[in-house]
């Protein structure tokens, strides 16, 4: 029995003759439901070219302003880092810390990872620290908050808006915009064909030295 | 089918982070294709997701009962519970933000709290259940958790936003205790293992 022809699922366990779904199809696990793969059409390519627009867009997102108020003819605008700047000061450290990780370095990380991974495989170079990458990507993947983040802008600016004016920046547009590409990006990404382009790049590559 | 169909009783295990099915024959250490430590099933996951349970449930408690913002305004204080911040939105006319809100903080949490506890009396005492379900319950877990960051979130901006002399938003005690219990509760679904609801089942 080769082990290549069959595949277990990974939340019930029973073991299944490895599905090749055509693109567009899903295959699902029959006993439990869980969806098993889906490819998707030049999966290393999209995401590829979503890795370097997501790339170019945490720049903006990250440092042009998101929302202004004013209150009492003062303007105040945030950005990002802003948010974070302020919980610091007021000492809820460990709260800081996890808003930064969740909306400002897991993102940044998630998406230079994936831009770092698909290029190697869409040039087919090899690298040693390919399976390291996808380790990490994998592993931050529940970590990047964006879209909760984008709920939080939403809930406050709603509070706000009771309040006082409210003006939203270009740093807002970048974000949304992100958090699209972001979404994209993982939705189209082909873990398992991802596995197998670096098995077989780690394969020429022994067989080359 | 009977729990035999389990791909461990016929021998094999899959990798936890690259998907790669390895024969137990060969008692391989580590993953042949990614390198990474080769398990059956999650380590120990009975025991750490019931102390994640247990540490989030202790932390829920001062989450709702302190505020967990407030709101200076002119001189005077006014802080907010999370239920107190929902009510006040909802009582302001803004019923749909306000039941976003006690979806996302009150409603998922607590739901979250609960579950994970069933779901661990189920592996833990062998229940026979219908696992298909329980493992969707699993599934939905683990998917609404990190939406309830969005409290935390939203503080972060208002507190940012809303430094005036005169007005401020100060965030409070609870806002750590609420994301130490999102954070946790993320950890505890992440270490609870599903297959463990299918391995007990004598009759699929």
């Amino acid at each position: 029995m080769n082990s290549t022809n069959y595949d277990a699922c990974p939340e019930c366990d029973l073991l299944l003759r490895s599905a090749q779904p055509k693109i567009g199809e899903k295959a699902h696990c029959p006993r439990c439901g869980l969806l098993l793969s889906r490819p998707r059409k030049q999966s290393v390519e999209r995401t590829f070219a979503l890795s370097i627009a997501g790339f170019i867009l945490v720049f903006p997102a990250n440092l042009l302003p998101m929302v202004g108020i004013t209150i009492l003819g003062n303007v105040n605008t945030g950005i990002l880092l802003s948010g974070v700047v302020a919980l610091f000061n007021e000492g809820m450290v460990a709260v800081a810390i996890v808003v930064f990780l969740a909306s400002i370095l897991f993102p940044l990380v998630h998406i230079s990872l994936s831009l770092l991974i698909s290029g190697h495989l869409y040039f087919n170079r090899h690298n040693r620290f390919l399976v390291g990458w996808m380790h990490w990507m994998h592993h931050l993947d529940e970590w990047v908050m964006l879209e909760v983040y984008m709920l939080g802008i939403i809930v406050a600016c709603v509070k706000l808006m009771a309040l006082a004016p409210l003006k939203f920046g270009w740093g807002l547009y970048a974000f949304i915009a992100l958090i699209i590409i972001t979404t994209m990006l993982t939705s189209g990404l082909d873990t398992g064909l991802f596995w197998q382009r670096i098995e077989q790049l780690t394969k020429e590559n022994n067989h080359d030295s | 089918m009977t729990a035999k169909a389990n791909a461990l009783a016929q021998g094999f295990i899959r990798c936890h982070d690259c998907g790669y099915l390895v024969k137990t024959v060969d008692h391989p250490p580590s993953c042949p294709r990614c390198d990474s430590h080769l398990h059956a099933r999650r380590p120990h996951s009975l025991q750490r997701t019931t102390a994640l349970l247990f540490s989030s449930f202790f932390l829920y408690i001062p989450a709702n009962i302190f505020p967990i913002m407030t709101v200076n305004q002119f001189g005077t204080g006014e802080p907010n519970t999370i239920a107190g911040g929902i009510i006040e939105l909802i009582d302001s006319g803004m019923l749909p933000i306000g039941l976003l809100v006690l979806v996302a903080s009150i409603l998922v949490p607590s739901s979250k709290l609960i579950g994970i506890g069933l779901l661990l009396l189920c592996a833990h005492f062998r229940w026979q259940i219908n696992a298909r379900r329980w493992t969707v319950m699993y599934r939905v877990i683990a998917f609404v958790g990190r939406w309830s960051m969005l409290d935390i979130f939203m503080i972060s901006i208002l507190v940012d936003l809303v430094n005036f002399g005169a007005v401020q938003i100060i965030a409070g005690p609870a806002a750590t205790a609420f994301a130490s219990v999102v954070i946790l509760t993320m950890f505890a679904a992440e270490n609870f293992d599903p297959r463990l609801l299918w391995d007990n089942q004598k009759n699929l």
